[in-house]
């Protein structure tokens, strides 16, 4: 409480100090003559702009050095690649603007600070000047927007994967707070979702149709699982409120919306093993986490974040993404339980007598559970 | 003409109306005079960002040192910061409403609020607004609308919590459970809102009527002002803007209170599908973005009236293609109401929507462009007075451009994927409207505060005000660009390893926001002195920045019909400085021999 008061003290008479001595500034200033007393404050101010001109663009070129290696690293996809070069392109372009007009506009201050002797040149217009700043901008905006379409059309060109059975597809299903990842198992076909009060529960959040019979290898991950070079196509919902998927260094974003699917399509271009070694190449991530003591790059995964303000916990929905090789994803896929035996067969079977369950038999036994019930219905009635 | 019954007689000029007596009520509270109506916009938005301000200051600790606790957190905040520590729901109540207060109170009513009644009569030489009742109603409305927002912060569940952006689902069900401010306070965020929409318009209808209607004889429009251009596109974009938002809340409201489903389907809590069927968020974000766009420009564009102004009165030059900028602000008013989708280009929509609003974001930099050249072009041989005002126009010059150049990066859809939501978008538009604004806003202030109060605010702390905000700000919001990929409104970074390479940097930051602030306190101290005991302007000096404009040919306190005798006339234009062998020739200035109007 002492150290509180004694703060506030000490804040109250900083500002006591400022406003006394701006006070006697004003008043010394009393009877002087006010185009000399102006001369000499624009010419004060006027230096201290051109000043901030120096020191700022100063700044500015110091904080890509000591800034820039912390950025997100280069992208891990093949798309990446196109957002980063547009990314790149503009930036060079907006930091031309940048510091061109700046030292216009900031020595234009220091040099036509107020004199006395001096007078404004009378200069209302000129079609020509107006002219060219219009038509310029107009050129550099027109290729700017040309070249980010055509990225934006390659991006989303879902048609270019179509009939492509080589495609990994996944799903993610967002909710308060964390994330539903399936998988459709080998067969590469999700199982129906009904949604609907009767397939939708506490155990089925997502009210998958388990008569359909892809739902059957389908199954649940705890994270991202993804093969190096393979197109791969992520089906996106939510559950109660928006969210957004976003991997930040696959430079994919795109919202994931209740009652309304959303997709994004993109091919991971390293294994995590190798990009790992890219940045061990760089000095920012050799540096040591203190919290492992281990060389920032070793500690590295890629990971998966929500980017649409969706209450308490936004800031915590992570999961691991890892990008492997496709021996080691075929291998990941067989170890996976299917969610299928799990929720509906037998909940407490041993995980290494669901994994070898012929699919048929297990069909067939859900069949016949369905047809009872059934028969019970009609001869109930 | 007497303070005191001018306002009756606005129209009969020298009939004087004597029984009805004006009290202190009807002078400083229940004013009709748009200057006290000025003053009152004036005063509450700065109370408001004050209060905006201070609440940023809370979450910057947060973001700084998620681990430390500060007891004085506790004391001051209650549950909300148990052991000193904010808690998460509260930091989101503090981001959503450092954004609501900021983009509606006090840049939309605080700096148009202000400018547009107090500059739109006196600079186009009118007694006061079209109808001063619906001027008055203007403010109150927006004083019930503040009075809402100020006690949601007291209730419960405290206030709204979902972003400044209000988006369902989040905010589009009634549940606290799911978002502790969707509840009571979100009703009250709606109901702030309503109240401040009717007042917008209110504001918005008389200052277009005025501006078309009461010009003094030979106030042309191409005679007028550009701060009053500015004001009036100003006016005409939150006459059309602003409904779209009232639409979209009262169908949000409908959704949470009638259970309807305008924005909402196939929602799963916990297991438990909901009722809601066939709606769609996106329309929410549609109807939100055709206002929220819009209203940056509603924003910007009085602190580019304002800049445009001060630039050319300190400069003694005229402002640089006058029609241009006249034509700019047009084709930002017009191609801004295409645009409002380049907020949705990750949403969902169809990605050939999308290529649309990326064209015509990007044609926006090229009005945008022209008028940073002509400003540039102002200064060019000018003879510049560097004024705290004149300080500020030139801080607002290089914030517009530092914020404006990485909207071509935002405005490009392909380029978006990676920098929605991130604090990237935090920088640029922090920059471009929200410190930007700030300046034009404060422009103002220096420039006016002697005709609102007939009294100067000191210069040096307008200085120390003016180096301590731009040198903060830029401080604050230049290293968020380099958190290009990082998302914002996260409460904590600690979650992600991709995230937390900016520690230090949020350090940094934290502590220029506290610089900014200490400025602000510096303004606060010069603002309420100044009007009480600063330097008092005298009737020998009426004019003191040398302006051409009309407001300086009132007297130290112009009554309520703010001019004693006729209302002047009109000569030429506002911008004839450093010609016809004067610095200055004012707008009520007869042409000499042979000389041409501009």
């Amino acid at each position: 409480m002492g150290t509180t008061i004694l703060a506030l003290l000490a804040v109250v008479l900083f500002f006591t100090i400022i406003f006394f001595v701006a006070k006697a500034s004003e008043l010394s200033s009393i009877g002087k003559d006010a185009n000399e007393e102006m001369e000499s404050t624009s010419n004060l101010q006027g230096k201290l702009l051109f000043a901030f001109l120096i020191l700022g663009l100063g700044a500015v070129a110091w904080s890509f050095f000591e800034l820039g290696p912390r950025m997100l690293p280069q992208a891990a996809s093949e798309h990446g690649v196109l957002i980063d070069d547009m990314f790149n392109i503009t930036t060079v372009v907006a930091m031309l603007v940048f510091v061109l007009t700046h030292i216009a506009l900031l020595s234009f201050a220091y040099m036509y600070r107020y004199r006395r002797d001096k007078q404004a040149y009378f200069f209302p217009h000129s079609n020509k000047l107006e002219m060219i700043w219009t038509v310029i901008p107009a050129i550099v905006l027109t290729f700017l927007v040309f070249r980010g379409i055509s990225a934006w059309n390659q991006i989303f060109d879902f048609e270019k994967l179509e009939g492509n059975t080589e495609v990994l597809k996944f799903e993610a299903t967002a909710k308060q707070f964390g994330w539903i990842l399936r998988y459709p198992g080998p067969d590469g076909e999700f199982g129906n979702r009904i949604i609907d009060s009767e397939h939708i529960n506490q155990m089925n959040e997502l009210g998958i149709d388990w008569e359909d019979k892809n739902s059957h290898d389908d199954f649940f991950a705890d994270e991202i699982v993804l093969v190096k070079g393979k197109p791969t196509i992520v089906k996106l919902g939510a559950q109660d409120v928006l969210h957004g998927f976003y991997l930040p260094h696959f430079r994919v974003k795109m919202d994931c919306v209740p009652g309304m699917p959303t997709q994004f399509m993109f091919t991971p271009a390293y294994t995590t093993q190798e990009y790992q070694a890219l940045l061990s190449t760089k000095k920012y991530w050799q540096q040591i986490n203190p919290e492992t003591g281990n060389p920032k790059w070793q500690d590295f995964t890629f990971e998966l974040a929500c980017t649409e303000l969706c209450g308490k916990s936004h800031f915590a929905m992570q999961k691991v993404v890892r990008v492997v090789t496709q021996e080691e994803y075929d291998k990941w896929v067989i170890e996976k339980n299917r969610s299928y035996y799990y929720s509906v067969i037998n909940p407490d079977a041993s995980p290494e007598l669901v994994e070898v369950a012929p699919v048929e038999l297990v069909v067939d036994s859900l069949l016949e559970v369905v047809d009872s019930t059934l028969m019970e219905v009609v001869a109930a009635h | 003409m007497s303070e005191v019954t001018a306002h009756h007689d606005l129209e009969h000029g020298a009939h004087h109306d004597d029984h009805h007596e004006s009290s202190w009520l009807t002078t400083y509270i229940f004013s009709q005079d748009h200057k006290m109506i000025a003053k009152q916009f004036l005063v509450t938005g700065i109370f408001w960002a004050f209060i905006g301000g201070l609440l940023s200051l809370f979450f910057r600790l947060q973001l700084a040192w998620p681990n430390e606790t500060f007891p004085i957190l506790e004391s001051l905040l209650g549950s909300w910061a148990e052991g000193g520590k904010l808690s998460n729901e509260f930091y989101y109540a503090l981001v959503t409403m450092h954004g609501t207060i900021l983009v509606f109170f006090v840049l939309t009513a605080g700096l148009s609020g202000t400018f547009a009644n107090f500059l739109i009569p006196l600079q186009i030489g009118a007694r006061d607004m079209a109808s001063p009742l619906m001027n008055m109603l203007s403010y109150w409305f927006f004083f019930a609308a503040s009075v809402v927002l100020f006690l949601s912060f007291f209730i419960q569940t405290g206030p709204a919590s979902g972003g400044w952006t209000a988006y369902p689902p989040l905010n589009g069900m009634r549940d606290i459970a799911i978002n502790k401010g969707s509840g009571l306070g979100f009703d009250m965020w709606i109901g702030s809102m309503t109240l401040f929409i009717v007042g917008s318009t209110l504001g918005s209808l008389n200052y277009v009527a005025t501006v078309i209607n009461m010009r003094t004889k030979g106030m042309s429009f191409t005679k007028m002002p550009l701060v009053i251009w500015a004001l009036m596109f100003t006016a005409v974009l939150g006459i059309l803007a602003f409904p779209a938002l009232l639409a979209a809340c009262g169908l949000l409201e409908f959704d949470r209170l009638l259970g309807t489903s305008f924005y909402l389907n196939n929602i799963v809590i916990n297991g438990d599908l909901q009722a809601y069927k066939g709606g769609s968020p996106l329309i929410f974000q549609h109807l939100f973005w055709f206002l929220g766009h819009p209203e940056v420009y509603i924003i910007i564009f009085p602190a580019m009236g304002i800049v445009s102004e001060v630039l050319s009165v300190h400069a003694k030059k005229p402002v640089f293609g006058y029609k241009a900028m006249i034509l700019s602000l047009g084709a930002i008013l017009v191609i801004g109401f295409f645009v409002w989708a380049h907020h949705m280009f990750v949403t969902g929509m169809s990605p050939t929507i999308g290529k649309v609003f990326v064209i015509f974001t990007l044609l926006i930099a090229i009005p945008s462009a022209i008028k940073v050249f002509n400003w540039i072009t102002t200064i060019w041989r000018g003879n510049l007075r560097f004024t705290p005002p004149m300080m500020f126009a030139i801080g607002f010059v290089s914030l517009f451009i530092s914020g404006g150049i990485t909207g071509i990066h935002l405005g490009n859809s392909t380029i978006d994927i990676q920098l929605h939501d991130s604090y990237f978008v935090v920088g640029h538009f922090h920059i471009v409207m929200g410190v930007a604004a700030f300046f034009g806003m404060w422009a103002g202030v220096y420039q006016w505060f002697p005709k609102m109060f007939g009294r100067f605010m000191n210069p040096t702390l307008g200085y120390i005000h003016f180096w301590g905000s731009i040198i903060g700000g830029y401080m604050v919001f230049f290293p968020m660009h380099f958190m290009a990929g990082v998302p914002r409104r996260y409460y904590a970074f600690d979650q992600f390893q991709s995230f937390n390479n900016f520690t230090d940097v949020n350090v940094f930051m934290t502590l220029a926001a506290f610089l900014v602030f200490a400025a602000q306190i510096v303004f606060l101290i010069n603002f309420f002195y100044s009007m009480f005991k600063g330097k008092e302007m005298t009737e020998d000096n009426l004019n003191p920045w040398g302006a051409n404009t009309l407001e300086w040919t009132t007297s130290v306190h112009p009554g309520h019909g703010n001019w004693e005798g006729d209302l002047p006339e009109v000569h030429r234009w506002p911008y004839d400085y450093s010609t016809n062998g004067k610095e200055i020739n004012p707008q009520n200035m007869p042409l000499g021999e042979g000389e041409e109007a501009h």
